[in-house]
């Protein structure tokens, strides 16, 4: 069957997932369109930039193609951290869904917003941050600085190593809390941060959204189906051009989604132009994208107070304690899961070195290992956290239009005021984390590629927007977009929880529809 | 599931270490089902091996027959926890003897066989997200002596293919555990007179089998022993310098 189904969700990530799942509960008939893989249930395959042949990395799940990036005017080559199969990135992430404060989404007097605030209020997304805690099975304690986050699970006891730093932080005045995890812990759960959950005890895109779609019986996945092109007439999408197991296929639906992620949904309709649409589909804007942002990571090592094993990781601190200081944006702090070892710094100076000049010199990469060992033997027991940074938007950073659907191209150039926070929020980890030894890992600015949006952003204005604000496009009366290129602002929080609440309320908006028309 | 009869496919089992290997297996409590190409020799093992033992004529070098097998073992014993890919001849002949094709015929026991019937137990192993492959293997092929032409080319491949199949599994099935076992020269028809008593290296080699540690994935062990991959002399040093020596781990029999 072509068609029509009730909706085409492109992409299975965690918004695509999400509002498949959402779609197919209230009985609408939905065909999920995956580019990658299905993959096998019970693989635990990492992600990584060390399989590079396009084919094992198509099998793994991961983006295909090496990014190829102008980043402050110098081009480099690398492998983002983005996952290509049912599940999408999600898969392969650390399952940290955390609320954004309200001044990420509000304007305000005391916290005026960058654009203006977002068109939909934080109070109308908290309803819908709350279902996605219950439908991510949440894990964590209350934010004591923040909005309430209803519906979170009680967390498992402290392990050693982070009841000391709880302790040790909060002596300091701090107020950490144990970090949301979507991660159900069944027995014998073997905290897939960074790799593939075997079980359904990870939530993600997959396990949270596409398994429970599918077992509706309202859902139809088709995987190793790249959209070639949106098809157009007027203010319609009218058809999906699909090569589908390297054969090409029209699909109708009454309603289209796209939630290819930040990186693939713009170059979609960018790549989609046609009479009707020159600049691309839905691009009378011309702001299709753009204003790509990421986060910033600061990372840095932090020894706890007690002395602890390199074996033992801390997975589960989270602190706002500066997340907005003196009208500046900064964002949150939390622990990586990692402690600084081995193979962590090894892999961390191979990924600086690839994107340093000396990148085509690689036979002076094996000499990374010697620093390494004795970055090993200098910061045994430390725990890696990260600050992550806010980024904003501005028209210059954007995705390029290429013709390949596994084609990862921008161009980004990082703001002087980025530049400025940088430093005043390193300041500001400094202070709030003194008296204990810690050692920032990287002088550079560290972009997060696994985080990227902003690139569809939605807005009240259809001259400064892509979107409205119910995720439709301004130009096209049945065109969705939900993964996290509708953000205008990055917020200082990881991304997912957003993707996943937005996903259920355009979700019950599109549901919604549909029962007023029949 | 530990309390559960483990089912082993061992090849080669009629004769030699697949013999030893089989009943060395039977009594600690593993059924074995034994593919050989004879039935007589098979039944010697049957003999001795009891209830805990399944004869199966099978050649190794049939890969239709080694599919057909491995789904009625499923069918009729379920799926296979463990499979040792034990089965090989060493013909022992000049290459002026060997033609092309009886050449690749041993290529096709020795090599195909350990593809063959690895390729049959993944699909259901992948399935399930555990199993134990050991590949027997040799030394012949970093100094080939005179007559082990065929020999020697099929062993030193089926180690080609462990590490190739180590590279396309062990990222996303780090449960299905992969190892390469050197038994070391035995006092078997194809061995030495004065070899080693398989009955010994059985006892490590069913040991290694019932090892399902993901970090035995990709390693050798020559008979009870852990070999290391080979270190740089750079990095040997730094290690020394770190304190750092590692152990090989050691087989209890």
């Amino acid at each position: 069957m072509n068609g029509p189904w009730d909706v085409v969700v492109i992409g299975t990530g965690i918004g695509g997932g999400t509002i498949g799942r959402r779609l197919a509960e209230r009985g609408l008939s939905v065909l999920f369109v995956e580019k990658g893989n299905a993959g096998h249930r019970l693989e635990e395959t990492p992600i990584t930039g060390d399989v590079w042949q396009a084919h094992a990395r198509s099998l793994r799940g991961l983006s295909p193609n090496a990014a190829k990036a102008k980043i402050d005017g110098r081009v480099s080559t690398f492998f983002a951290p983005i996952g290509s199969g049912v599940g999408g990135s999600s898969v392969f992430y650390a399952a940290t869904l955390e609320q954004p404060e309200r001044h990420d989404l509000d304007d305000s007097k005391n916290h005026p917003h960058p654009t203006g605030g977002w068109p939909v209020k934080f109070d109308d997304f908290a309803p819908y941050f709350d279902q996605t805690r219950k439908m991510y099975q949440i894990h964590g304690t209350e934010n004591p600085l923040g909005e309430p986050n209803a519906n979170l699970s009680q967390p498992q006891q402290l392990a050693a190593i982070d009841a000391s730093l709880f302790q040790s932080l909060s002596a300091q005045g701090l107020q950490p809390y144990h970090a949301h995890t979507a991660i159900a812990r069944l027995p014998e759960c073997l905290n897939c941060v960074g790799h593939k959950c075997p079980k359904a005890c990870k939530m993600d895109g997959r396990s949270a959204g596409v398994e429970p779609a599918l077992l509706t019986g309202h859902a139809t996945l088709w995987t190793n189906a790249t959209v070639t092109r949106l098809l157009t007439k007027k203010d319609q999408i009218t058809g999906i051009e699909i090569l589908r197991n390297g054969e090409k296929t029209v699909i109708t639906a009454k309603q289209y989604v796209l939630a290819a992620g930040a990186f693939a949904s713009p170059n979609i309709l960018l790549a989609s132009n046609n009479s009707d649409w020159p600049k691309g589909v839905a691009n009378s804007s011309g702001l299709v994208g753009r204003n790509l942002m990421f986060h910033l990571n600061e990372m840095f090592a932090l020894w706890p107070k007690d002395k602890f094993s390199s074996q033992e990781n801390s997975k589960t601190i989270a602190s706002r304690d500066i997340y907005y200081q003196n009208k500046t944006r900064f964002g949150m702090v939390q622990s990586m899961g990692i402690s600084a070892r081995y193979g962590e710094i090894l892999h961390y100076l191979n990924q600086m070195y690839d994107r340093s000049r000396l990148a085509k010199v690689t036979f002076l990469r094996t000499i990374l290992r010697l620093p390494a060992m004795l970055a090993e033997k200098l910061l045994g027991g430390a725990q890696i956290f990260v600050g992550i940074l806010e980024d904003l938007p501005y028209a210059h950073n954007r995705v390029i239009a290429t013709d390949d659907p596994n084609d990862i191209v921008f161009e980004y150039q990082l703001p002087s005021e980025l530049h400025t926070r940088r430093r005043q929020f390193r300041r500001a980890i400094r202070r709030a984390f003194r008296g204990h030894r810690k050692l920032f890992l990287h002088q550079q600015a560290e972009l997060n590629f696994g985080h990227p949006c902003g690139t569809v952003c939605f807005g009240d204005d259809p001259k400064t927007s892509v979107l409205n604000m119910n995720c439709r496009a301004h130009d096209i009366e049945n065109l969705y977009v939900v993964d996290s290129s509708f953000f205008p602002t990055s917020m200082g929080v990881n991304p997912s929880l957003m993707i996943a609440a937005n996903a259920l309320r355009v979700g019950d908006h599109v549901a919604k529809e549909f029962k007023d028309k029949s | 599931m530990t309390n559960q009869q483990k089912i082993a496919v061992v090849t080669g089992a009629g004769s030699g270490l697949g013999r030893a290997l089989t009943l060395e297996l039977v009594q600690r409590n593993v059924k074995v089902i034994g593919f050989g190409r004879r039935q007589d020799t098979l039944q010697g093992t049957a003999q001795k091996g009891g209830e805990g033992f399944v004869p199966m004529v099978v050649d190794v070098s049939d890969y239709n027959a080694v599919n057909a097998a491995f789904d009625q073992i499923e069918i009729s014993q379920g799926p296979v926890d463990i499979l040792i890919n034990n089965a090989a001849v060493y013909p022992q002949l000049d290459i002026l003897e060997e033609t092309a094709q009886s050449l690749m015929q041993t290529v096709n026991i020795n090599l195909g066989g350990t593809i063959a019937c690895s390729r049959a137990a993944l699909t259901a192993m992948v399935k399930r997200g555990h199993g134990r492959i050991i590949d027997v293997a040799s030394f012949a092929d970093i100094a080939p002596i005179p007559t082990s032409a065929a020999y020697s080319i099929s062993k030193g491949a089926q180690r080609i293919f462990s590490r190739a199949l180590h590279a396309d599994l062990a990222d996303r099935f780090p449960n299905i555990v992969l190892s390469t076992w050197l038994p070391g020269m035995l006092a078997t028809d194809m061995g030495l007179v004065n070899g080693l008593d398989p009955k010994t290296a059985a006892k490590w080699g069913a040991s290694l089998a019932l090892l399902t540690d993901r970090s035995l994935n990709g390693v050798v062990f020559e008979r009870d022993t852990e070999m290391l991959p080979h270190q740089s002399f750079k990095r040997r040093m730094v290690n020394r310098l770190l304190g750092k020596r590692a152990k090989p781990r050691r087989l209890t029999p």
